[in-house]
């Protein structure tokens, strides 16, 4: 059987925060926002839109992505350009802008459905995945592929990144054993682009921010 | 002025920021909920009336709140420069090297627990007989403190945030109810203005230390303040304020409200104190108030020290998080729960020790209202002094270094002065602190309390050193907390991998 297409980081990461049947997060908003948010910029640096130097993102290409997500994070990156470091815009994106962001873009793929619950206190909208197997597939290609020693790619080391960065791992990767766990983060070393390192890096930092400010 | 005319016109990224910035009273509420003014005025100054014999009480809050205002001069313009700026030991890792810093994060460890620990005694002490009153239960102090310690831990594993309405609600009532029984002991028979409260030559006299420590006591959480630098409305304007106002008022209420109860004791209100304990601050006002306004007290007493457990919980959890992080202590203490940002690893090992605690004290049949409630609030106190002073040496070794951005007085004039008095403060505490634990120069507890600080504090040091020569990149780190990108959470840990043996 064919496995489901790699998608969007972004993507991936919401599919792997969330249960596969219910569609419950397995985050906290704001974890789950400064995932996302740093999915999307790392997206942003792998169309080669937007570089992080320094702490500060620079735009090296304005044209638009031809997808909307990432197209309206550039947007607002260009219009206030050199105004705000990484660790704002993670903070701006994770106010549920990203999650936002990648939710439509997921709906329109029709990879996850709108439900929308009637309760006593109003109608409550939530997603749950289309398909529970597509929806399990990122975390098990990371699994699979780092447990027969495969290199990961690109998008796959962020995703494995953020996967780290948000806590996740406790939930998808806590079956690796310590071999394979030490071949994924000698890939993190030796394959992971520095500046996309240092985007997760600045994640994981903005996400023990929030634990300390009692925002997580 | 509109709050929006300082921002640069039409910036959606710091309207959206803005938005869910804290104001100055959400920032004093935060601090002054540790700081619990019922389990302060009813209980500590109570209990050290009785265990020091020291009525000077009321001058020595005032006079630790003007040294703790000069301390926060430059220790919140420091916040504004440094990473993780809610932690003592962050700033003395910046001001006078990492390897202090470490044995600070113990040291701070240790006195945050101590008074965490302090509250069940309180609770339990006080919870016996009042529910031996209301239900005619009649159980032990340690079972009612045991209910209280599976409340914190439930909730601190879980990471239930106490709602922010219900914590202001619970201390206006607190801060209320404080003020109209001290107006009602003015108006009591016995009530005559005792000028021994209030009298200055206390600070100088032979129990200045214990008088100070215990003043000191009561505004444990005023350091927490700076941790909202980064997420308040305007930094430089708003955290100064919200600490300046806490101190102001913290200091305010516990003067009046001491000065009024020991007024309205008359000349014995040591005896009293010994005799009441606790029920003092109540018994005092009651002729004039009613038993209904009795009950409410009481209720509120209880509240205020299942607060203060609840915050000194969540202190702890999230400094060793941050250690955690750091690589200073286990790792594991890093992790989070991930669905709720719980520093799970952190409030089990509180937990696991106030258990601990309890049980050993209950087993040795120990007193829990001055030998854990007292003892450990005053340990603490004296560790958050000791802290609070070399805290504020390390704000001027940092600003000697990078005086960028702030000018004399914030850099040099008021830390200087403020590091004079507080080492004089510390001298004196260390010298009385016998007097301080009501026992005799020389006698174990007057020994072990200051010890395990230093202990703590010179195995933090040596263990800062050893990590300087076998972990160089965890030792940069250190003081940075969870902001430093340097830090080792799980992805940085792996990239920092190689320095630890596969």
């Amino acid at each position: 059987m064919a496995s489901p297409p790699q998608l969007p980081p972004a993507d991936d990461l919401y599919l792997t925060a969330h249960d596969t049947i219910r569609g419950k997060s397995l985050l906290s908003p704001a974890t789950l926002g400064l995932g996302l948010g740093a999915a999307l910029l790392g997206e942003l640096v792998l169309w080669r839109r937007v570089d992080l130097v320094e702490n500060q993102l620079v735009i090296i290409d304005e044209r638009p992505t031809g997808d909307a997500a990432t197209t309206a994070v550039l947007e607002q990156l260009r219009r206030e350009a050199g105004q705000h470091g990484v660790r704002n815009w993670l903070a701006y994106l994770s106010t549920g802008i990203a999650t936002d962001l990648v939710e439509r873009r997921l709906a329109r793929a029709g990879l996850i459905k709108r439900v929308e619950k009637r309760g006593l206190l109003g109608t409550k909208v939530s997603f749950v995945p289309a398909d529970s197997m597509t929806a399990g597939w990122p975390a098990t290609r990371i699994r699979t592929r780092v447990s027969r020693d495969e290199p990961l790619d690109v998008a796959d080391l962020l995703l494995a990144g953020l996967i780290l960065a948000t806590g996740l791992d406790q939930h998808v990767l806590a079956t690796l054993n310590a071999r394979d766990r030490a071949g994924m983060f000698d890939q993190f070393r030796r394959l992971f682009p520095a500046m996309l390192q240092q985007l997760v890096a600045q994640a994981e930092a903005s996400v023990g921010d929030a634990v300390m400010a009692r925002r997580a | 002025m509109s709050s929006t005319a300082t921002k640069p016109p039409g910036s959606q990224l710091s309207d959206a920021l803005a938005r869910d910035r804290l104001g100055v009273a959400s920032i004093v509420f935060f601090m002054m909920s540790a700081a619990a003014p019922l389990t302060v005025v009813a209980g500590v100054v109570p209990t050290g009336l009785a265990v020091t014999g020291l009525t000077g009480i009321a001058i020595a809050f005032l006079a630790v709140a003007l040294v703790l205002a000069i301390f926060s001069v430059g220790y919140v313009a420091m916040a504004r420069h440094i990473a993780n700026a809610g932690a003592f030991y962050a700033y003395v890792s910046q001001g006078l090297g990492r390897p202090v810093g470490v044995g600070a994060s113990w040291v701070a460890l240790l006195s945050y627990n101590m008074f965490q620990v302090a509250s069940y005694g309180g609770l339990g002490a006080i919870a016996q007989p009042l529910f031996a009153d209301w239900f005619g239960v009649d159980a032990p102090w340690w079972a009612f403190a045991l209910a209280a310690w599976a409340l914190v831990a439930v909730l601190g594993v879980r990471d239930v945030a106490v709602n922010g309405k219900v914590l202001a609600t619970l201390l206006v009532a607190e801060i209320a109810l404080t003020m109209i029984f001290s107006f009602a002991e003015i108006g009591a028979d016995t009530f005559t203005a005792s000028t021994a409260a209030l009298d200055p030559g206390n600070l100088v006299g032979a129990g200045a230390g214990a008088l100070l420590v215990m003043a000191v006591t009561g505004f444990v959480g005023f350091e927490q303040s700076v941790v909202f630098s980064e997420e308040s409305r305007e930094p430089r304007r708003t955290v100064p304020r919200a600490t300046y106002i806490a101190i102001a008022l913290i200091a305010v209420v516990y003067a009046f409200a001491s000065w009024a109860m020991i007024s309205a004791a008359g000349p014995t209100v040591v005896e009293r104190a010994g005799a009441e304990g606790p029920e003092l601050f109540f018994n005092l006002a009651s002729d004039q108030l009613g038993s209904t306004a009795l009950h409410l007290g009481h209720i509120l007493f209880l509240t205020s020290l299942i607060a203060a457990a609840i915050s000194f919980h969540n202190i702890i959890a999230r400094y060793m998080f941050s250690l955690g992080r750091e690589g200073v202590l286990p790792r594991t203490f890093g992790r989070t729960v991930p669905g709720t940002g719980a520093p799970k690893n952190g409030s089990l090992a509180q937990s696991a020790l106030a258990l601990i605690v309890i049980v050993a004290y209950a087993v040795f049949d120990w007193d829990p209202l001055v030998q854990l409630f007292f003892w450990g609030g005053s340990g603490g106190g004296l560790g958050v002094l000791l802290l609070v002073t070399i805290t504020s040496f390390a704000v001027i070794g940092y600003f000697a270094r990078h005086p960028e951005g702030e000018d004399v007085m914030h850099r040099v004039i008021a830390p200087v002065i403020g590091s004079v008095l507080l080492l004089v403060m510390t001298y004196l505490a260390i010298d009385n602190i016998a007097g301080l634990l009501g026992v005799e120069p020389g006698s174990t507890p007057a020994l072990v309390v200051p010890l395990s600080f230093a202990v703590l504090a010179v195995a933090g040091i040596l263990w800062g050193l050893i990590l300087r020569s076998t972990r160089p990149q965890t030792y940069a780190g250190i003081g940075l907390g969870a902001r430093s990108a340097t830090t080792t959470g799980g992805f940085a840990a792996a990239l920092n991998e190689t320095e630890y043996p596969r």
